[in-house]
């Protein structure tokens, strides 16, 4: 008998199943990749406070944990369904179905690309894919590679491919289109990379921000913004420079580049090609949520947690008996937040299953308290409007179903 | 866009951004409705790759679109997974 079937051995997945075991739960989870630690075995970065995050080592100490505990960690098993069936969740998988009265959705972000022609050919990939490639199957993408897209995930990464001594030429705009929206906006993308100011990728922008913020300034500071771009750990940010189509016969052999004015549209006659044998799309991420569409839960689309997410409380409870949910699935957020979550939902459930003494409902305030800690030191913020967002959640959350919440807690 | 006729949205079914962008231009429809009429969406990988952008393709065109519900469905298997394994026969 499982008590509890957690999806996806990420932070959120790992943090929630070593929860519940804590609880004396029985506790499988499962994740399709052949490995535990879902995106976190990608991350290496330095924080602020000069402490690196070496996601490796995280995933490690948490696999660890979670084995410790006798958490049954099946890996290299995908989920295609869920549904409930009178108490219990079916989970059926490739290896078989599996049920229980709890099941936790922890599968996180995808990733969605900007299409630019030309991005079928070998030697294109997303950010992440470069990023999986290098930190995890430690393969060389390439020997001369271009990011089309600024974001903060492309900074990231683009760091990381750094450290790995992986040489990225240029960082340049996708060219503006009803696919790249406000990516392909100087003006836009300059604004969001502003919101992030304290851990901006270069000094420049860091002292600029101030200014910045204010409309006429920004539009100031695109139009003198250097052709050449401002350095992001060596590598040129070219806000005013748009691809136009990735070139190469078999692969990739470059890029066809223009200049662009503050609105992202193409100077004519300023076609450059800038020789490659990698790019490297950053679109973006979002909240993967398929299973828990299909399980049947409502949803909201909140664009600061980064699209639709299920409808969840900050017990990490979903509207559906016995489904939780936690980390990416719930909105854009970093690791270290997703294993705060994980460890909520992990004592939501212990909580539902009845188990823990008094004392539980404390340990459940302490994590949501946790929670806010971590959100508040975050060095990598994906939407400086997290907040808010989280905020919308919760309280639509409590016009709906907050009474009967109420009224259960009496009852119990 | 300059070149865009022949960029291929949907990689799994390979279908065109010309022919996505004609399509909801005439129909004036759903992300749904767009997915059935091109394909786009409907291959190996579930629409994972290209539902983004097949929204943001109708937004573009049909105006108070995308916000609320989910625009394009969902359904199982969510994975692709062999007639046997969908019929539970794991042997």
């Amino acid at each position: 008998m499982i008590d509890v079937i957690v999806i996806g051995a990420g932070p959120a997945g790992l943090a929630g199943a070593i929860a519940c075991a804590e609880y004396g739960l029985k506790v499988t989870v499962i994740d399709e990749f052949v490995r535990p630690g879902g995106r976190l075995i990608g991350q290496l970065h330095q924080e602020p406070s000069g402490e690196w995050w070496n996601g490796v080592k995280e995933s490690t100490r948490l696999h660890n944990e979670a084995q410790k505990r006798s958490v049954d960690i099946r890996c290299g098993v995908s989920v295609y369904n869920l549904e409930k069936d009178k108490d219990f969740w079916n989970v059926h998988t490739n290896t078989g179905t599996l049920i229980a009265p709890y099941v936790l959705v922890a599968t996180g972000a995808a990733e969605f690309p900007i299409p630019v022609p030309g991005w079928t050919l070998p030697g294109v990939m997303s950010i992440g894919a470069a990023q999986v490639m290098t930190n995890v199957h430690r393969v060389e993408v390439g020997k001369k590679g271009i990011i089309i897209g600024a974001n903060l995930l492309a900074f990231a990464i683009l760091n990381e491919l750094q450290l790995a001594g992986i040489n990225v030429e240029h960082i340049v705009l996708p060219e503006k289109s009803p696919l790249s929206q406000n990516a392909g906006k100087p003006e836009e993308v300059l604004k969001s990379l502003l919101n992030a100011a304290h851990l901006a990728p270069s000094p420049i922008l860091r002292f600029s921000s101030r200014f910045m913020k204010n409309r006429g300034f920004r539009k100031l500071g695109m139009k003198f913004y250097p052709k050449s771009g401002v350095k992001v750990n060596g590598t040129p940010l070219q806000l005013r420079k748009a691809a136009l189509e990735i070139l190469g016969k078999d692969q990739v052999e470059g890029v066809l580049t223009a200049d662009i004015d503050a609105n992202g549209n193409v100077v004519k006659g300023t076609e450059k090609i800038y020789e490659a044998d990698f790019v490297c799309i950053a679109g973006g991420l979002y909240p993967l949520a398929e299973l828990t569409v299909v399980a049947g839960c409502p949803f909201q689309y909140v664009p600061e947690l980064g699209g639709h997410v299920p409808l969840h409380s900050e017990k990490m409870e979903t509207p559906l008996e016995g489904l939780f949910v936690a980390g990416n699935i719930t909105g854009i957020e970093s690791g270290k937040i997703a294993i705060a979550q994980g460890t909520t939902a992990g004592i939501s459930i212990a909580k539902y299953a009845g188990k823990g003494s008094t004392d539980i409902t404390k340990k459940l305030e302490q994590a949501l308290r946790n929670v806010h800690t971590v959100r508040q030191n975050a060095a990598i913020q994906f939407n400086p409007e997290i907040a808010n967002g989280r905020r919308k959640v919760y309280e639509l959350w409590d016009d709906l179903y907050g009474k009967e919440q109420d009224s259960l807690q009496e009852i119990g | 866009m300059s070149n865009n006729e022949a960029l291929v949205i949907c990689r799994c079914e390979e279908v065109t951004y010309g022919q996505v962008f004609a399509t909801a231009k005439e129909h004036q429809c759903t992300s749904r409705e767009l997915k059935l009429r091109t394909r786009a969406g409907m291959g190996f990988c579930g629409g994972r790759t290209c539902r983004v952008m097949v929204d943001r393709i109708i937004e573009s065109i049909v105006p108070n679109t995308g916000e609320g519900e989910i625009p394009l469905k969902y359904q199982p298997p969510i994975r692709p997974v062999t007639f046997g394994t969908a019929g539970d026969n794991n042997g």
